[in-house]
């Protein structure tokens, strides 16, 4: 976990390095070890640097070339750059053991290209001082971020979009009216947007090409385009699993390429098992594995987390919190996104990782599964609803109209998936944190933006033909929920403490893998990730595979009436936060009325929303300190 | 002879329109006479084309029951040496009609073009495909998937019988009219709607903003109710001003537009044949389409165009790259797809009448 930040300007550059140091701060976080810049006429380079791989001066960065035609800032990890080097011969001699300087080779030596030999998680910037041009990359998946900015002819990149802002002299409140639409929608902000006018996300498996030309933004590598493999049916599940045993294997050693303390996050649950077990699978005698136990039963994955140690055999390390007790992380949360973040469950990932960071410094997680190998409850359903996609839209109106009328919330629901015309506008449907935003919005910002549908339709326009509806809906979350929301959640959430977090189901060769592989393969009747827990089934007993999903929740609806419930009003009345944002004033007010005196279960729009709020109050007012903040909401 | 054409419709624009007057054009050179039957085309529409003193075209605007009716009445009045259905879902009512005893010994015959028969076949369907004389499937894909789709379909009779350029197309643009776009520009030509999306559009438009060269722009001839769409996504890309929708444009300026493209393109996943790569095969115009269906048979890989994933766009952009950067490589693919629709081509007008005698001239064979 390192941090990048640039200031490019093809026509020459204001030396203001005081700025840029400021700007630089902010990525403090993310590399606690070291610090360094490196400027020329043109553009000006900073690094915060985590020292994982060559904790030696030698890894310091912006490295620069041994010609000196090259600089680079690189967060991330190539885990396969040992035989990378291998094939590299740079002129003058490796001068350090690290990624950094086998990346900088690669650039060398096969110029873009060289992205399709990595394999790992990176976000870099690559100055080329002879062609004046910027390279920049992300990973595959998404692993790490990079935003992208341009103002006045200057052009801003880095890890944080709040480091870029402020590089661009910009108000953190100038926000993208798309953005602010797909954020009230979906709870995050997908790529390529990014809250604040004038910056962007870069989105994975693309790179950019900056110079005085302007810029290029190339894709990579497509996972959207691989088509199940029939040929794949023509082997037994025992020979599918055990491949399937062997690619995560590679994965997991690949990931354990470090000079710094390693572990592991453990739920209760089936991803993070299976890491685990990998990780002593290829030779780590003694993994040590981190989770958080909550006192409340409701909430609590401890006992089984701690039930999979056992099996497993590894150095669990756990701590015990009330959920309540998690609240003292608001503040921390609002001021480590840069961008407004809807998704509850990073409390409790900020509090793992606090607890992993007092252990170690790296640590692996189970991101990425749930995603490729269909473990999200509405896939099974929205397999089921396929039928009803080829009903004529009389009869589909017909019973959506009855559905309506039943008292169920899930009728309900019913009701709102029949009014969606194909698979895409479903998985929206399923997947919206706020299904009824719209009104919410000033009628303006709903005309000029585009809804998530429209993005996710663009995205989709690309995936192989003959998909079924779950695979449609996996490869959506897998190119938007994952990167944008899980993998932006882990990153933040780790960085706030300094940890790096390696996510092994991400791997492109697994990825890959995972798309050809049938759909019957991940869903089996209800049950999803079919073929990865028969994989575990060797590791832990059936009964445990088998526990329904829990997930890592906190209880929104009951803090929103009771311990959050004065902060909500507050901040919903808080004149100076609403009259930043477009928002229709008395729906928001009459949401939170209607939660608080339970006429209507909305909390999940009314969450999105406070945090939005939030959001403008720490980086508008800006006020608060921490500590008034945390006394406020507790 | 004399043919009973049923048709969904005959004159307007797409595919299968235009294979349906490929095909009636071949029957006007072979002499034989043709009453046609279009469900779809109008008075009005069939007024604006030429009249053949062989060929007598009935438009029905639509009614189902008057084209019921209608080819009731015309098998009760006439018998008829074939009878050619045109779409799939012709076939169970023009069958039992048939079979009602008016035309139960005349060999009967259907086209079978691409995504209607690919995405499952009711049960009558099925049974009235085995009665039938002959299946003449536009690709390989077709009839693969027709023998997955109805067991006991017996493969002889399912014929691969691929489109081909019209006569129409046989001329040269005049030059006229081509202000309206500019100087360099990839082309594609497909409906725009929004159940077909597998068109591949959005693929196109992804890779043009990825491509090095950014003077090169996008014409789109087509309409539907996508388009909003499809502007939607050349905006959120940042090249909207690269990107030229053309709504309906006349046969002279589409024949002008393939003239002068720098490649055509239209990766599309589910296309049963697409004449349109003829059309612009035809015209000089290099090819990029993906690896797909119906597509296959008509785009010979790096000789009569260049063949890529569905989907794949990073693949799609290197591709145009490689075209627009290689004036060798232009070349070469357009002199393979001037091949394969002129002279001895395979999929030459010529070609198309002499697959349609020999399954005309054959010896009757009714249906079962």
């Amino acid at each position: 976990m390192c941090g990048i930040l640039g200031l490019f300007d093809p026509g020459g550059i204001e030396q203001d390095l005081f700025t840029f140091s400021a700007a630089l701060d902010r990525l403090k976080r993310r590399g606690p070890d070291d610090e360094g810049l490196w400027h020329d006429p043109f553009i000006q380079l900073g690094h915060r640097r985590l020292a994982i791989v060559d904790l030696s001066p030698a890894g310091h960065q912006p490295m620069v070339s041994g010609d000196r035609r090259y600089v680079i800032v690189f967060n991330g990890e190539i885990y396969n750059h040992r035989e990378l080097r291998r094939r590299l011969d740079p002129p003058g001699g490796w001068a350090s053991q690290s990624d950094t300087e086998t990346l900088l080779e690669a650039y060398r030596a096969w110029g873009p290209g060289c992205l399709d030999l990595l394999n790992g998680m990176f976000a870099f910037a690559i100055w080329d001082r002879e062609e004046r041009r910027v390279f920049l990359a992300r990973d595959r998946m998404g692993v790490k971020p990079l935003y992208l900015g341009e103002r006045g002819g200057r052009f801003a990149f880095g890890s944080r979009p709040g480091a870029v802002t402020r590089l661009l002299q910009q108000d953190p409140l100038d926000f993208e009216p798309g953005a602010l639409r797909a954020y009230l929608e979906l709870g995050y902000v997908p790529a390529p947007l990014s809250f604040h006018r004038h910056v962007r996300k870069l989105p994975p498996a693309h790179y950019a090409i900056v110079d005085a030309r302007g810029e290029r933004v190339v894709r990579y590598w497509d996972f959207r385009c691989v088509a199940p493999d029939p040929s794949m049916r023509r082997r037994t599940e025992t020979e599918l699993a055990e491949e399937l045993e062997a690619l995560l294997h590679a994965s997991v050693r690949e990931r354990l390429m470090s000079d710094v303390p390693l572990g592991a996050f453990l739920s209760g649950g089936v991803d993070s098992a299976l890491v685990v077990a990998a990780m002593k699978a290829v030779g780590v005698e003694h993994p040590r594995t981190f989770t958080i136990n909550f006192r409340e039963a409701a909430f609590d994955e401890g006992l089984a987390a701690a039930a999979a140690a056992r099996h497993l055999g590894v150095d669990h390390v756990h701590e015990t919190v009330t959920v309540d007790s998690l609240l003292e992380l608001l503040p921390e949360y609002a001021a480590e996104y840069d961008e407004p973040f809807a998704d509850s469950s990073a409390f409790p990932t900020m509090a793992l990782a606090r607890l992993a960071r007092r252990h170690v410094t790296v640590a692996l997680t189970g991101d990425g599964a749930d995603e490729i190998f269909g473990g999200y409850h509405y896939y099974p359903l929205i397999e089921r609803l396929r039928r009803t996609l080829e009903w004529s839209p009389l009869a589909r109106a017909a019973v959506g109209t009855v559905a309506r009328a039943l008292p169920a919330h899930r009728a309900k629901l019913l009701a709102g998936a029949l009014r969606q015309p194909d698979v895409v506008d479903l998985f929206n449907y399923l997947r919206s944190v706020g299904k009824d935003y719209a009104p919410l919005l000033d009628a303006d910002v709903l005309r000029a933006t585009a809804s998530s549908t429209d993005w996710f339709a663009q995205y989709a326009s690309s995936f192989a033909v003959d998909l079924s509806p779950a695979e449609t809906a996996m490869r959506l979350d897998a190119g938007f929920t994952l990167p944008e929301l899980f993998l932006q959640k882990v990153d933040v959430a780790t960085m706030a403490f300094s940890l790096e977090a390696r996510c092994p189901m991400t791997d492109y060769r697994l990825v890959e893998w995972a798309m050809r592989l049938p759909v019957e393969y991940k869903l089996r009747g209800s049950t999803g990730k079919f073929l990865l827990k028969r994989v575990l089934f060797k590791y832990l007993p059936e009964a445990h595979v088998r526990r329904p999903k829990m997930g890592f929740g906190v209880p929104i609806a009951a803090w929103l009436r009771g311990p959050l419930a004065e902060w909500a009003r507050e901040l919903v009345y808080d004149e100076s936060v609403m009259s930043r944002l477009p928002l229709e004033r008395q729906r928001v007010r009459a949401l939170l009325e209607d939660q608080r005196s339970g006429r209507r279960e909305a909390h999940p729009l009314l969450w999105t929303v406070l945090m939005l709020l939030y959001f403008v109050r720490m980086h508008g007012a800006r006020v608060e300190s921490p500590g008034a903040t945390r006394r406020a909401v507790a | 002879m004399r043919v009973l054409l049923l048709l969904t419709d005959l004159y307007a624009n797409g595919g299968i329109q235009r294979f349906n007057r490929t095909f009636l054009a071949a029957c006007v050179r072979m002499d034989v006479r043709c009453d046609v039957l279009s469900l779809h085309d109008t008075e009005a529409s069939i007024g604006r084309h030429a009249a053949d003193p062989k060929v007598c075209v009935r438009g029905f605007g639509g009614h189902r029951l008057a084209f019921i009716a209608a080819a009731f009445a015309t098998l009760w009045r006439r018998r008829y040496d074939r009878i050619f259905i045109g779409h799939i879902n012709l076939l169970v009512p023009i069958l039992a009609i048939a079979r009602l005893g008016l035309a139960t010994w005349t060999p009967t015959y259907l086209v079978a073009h691409g995504i209607e028969v690919w995405c499952g076949i009711s049960p009558a369907r099925q049974r009235a495909l085995r009665r039938i004389t002959r299946v003449l499937c536009v690709s390989h894909y077709t009839r693969t998937r027709l023998q997955e789709l109805v067991p006991g379909l017996d493969p002889a009779r399912l014929r691969i019988f691929p489109n081909a350029l019209s006569e129409i197309w046989r001329c040269q643009p005049d030059g006229d009219g081509q202000s309206i776009v500019p100087e360099r520009y990839i082309l594609s030509v497909t409906r725009l709607h929004r159940g077909d999306r597998y068109k591949g559009l959005v693929t196109v438009i992804e890779a043009l903003s990825m491509v090095a060269d950014t003077d090169l722009h996008h014409v789109v001839v087509g309409h539907g109710n996508d388009a909003a769409f499809l502007q939607g996504v050349a905006f959120r890309l940042g090249i909207a001003h690269r990107i030229h929708f053309l709504n309906r444009v006349s046969d002279d300026e589409l024949m002008d537009l393939y003239a002068r493209c720098m490649a055509f393109v239209l990766p599309s996943g589910k296309e049963g044949f697409g004449i349109v790569f003829l059309e612009a095969m035809y015209f000089g115009a290099p090819v990029i389409a993906a690896a797909e269906k119906g597509a296959l048979d008509v785009v010979r890989h790096e000789e009569t165009g260049l063949l890529v994933r569905f989907g794949d766009v990073p693949a799609l952009c290197a591709a145009i790259e490689r075209i627009i950067a290689d004036p060798a490589l232009r070349e070469r693919l357009r002199r393979g797809g001037k091949a394969a629709v002129t002279d001895a081509g395979a999929f030459t007008f010529e070609r198309f009448v002499e697959r349609s005698r020999e399954m005309f001239l054959a010896a009757p064979e009714s249906n079962a």
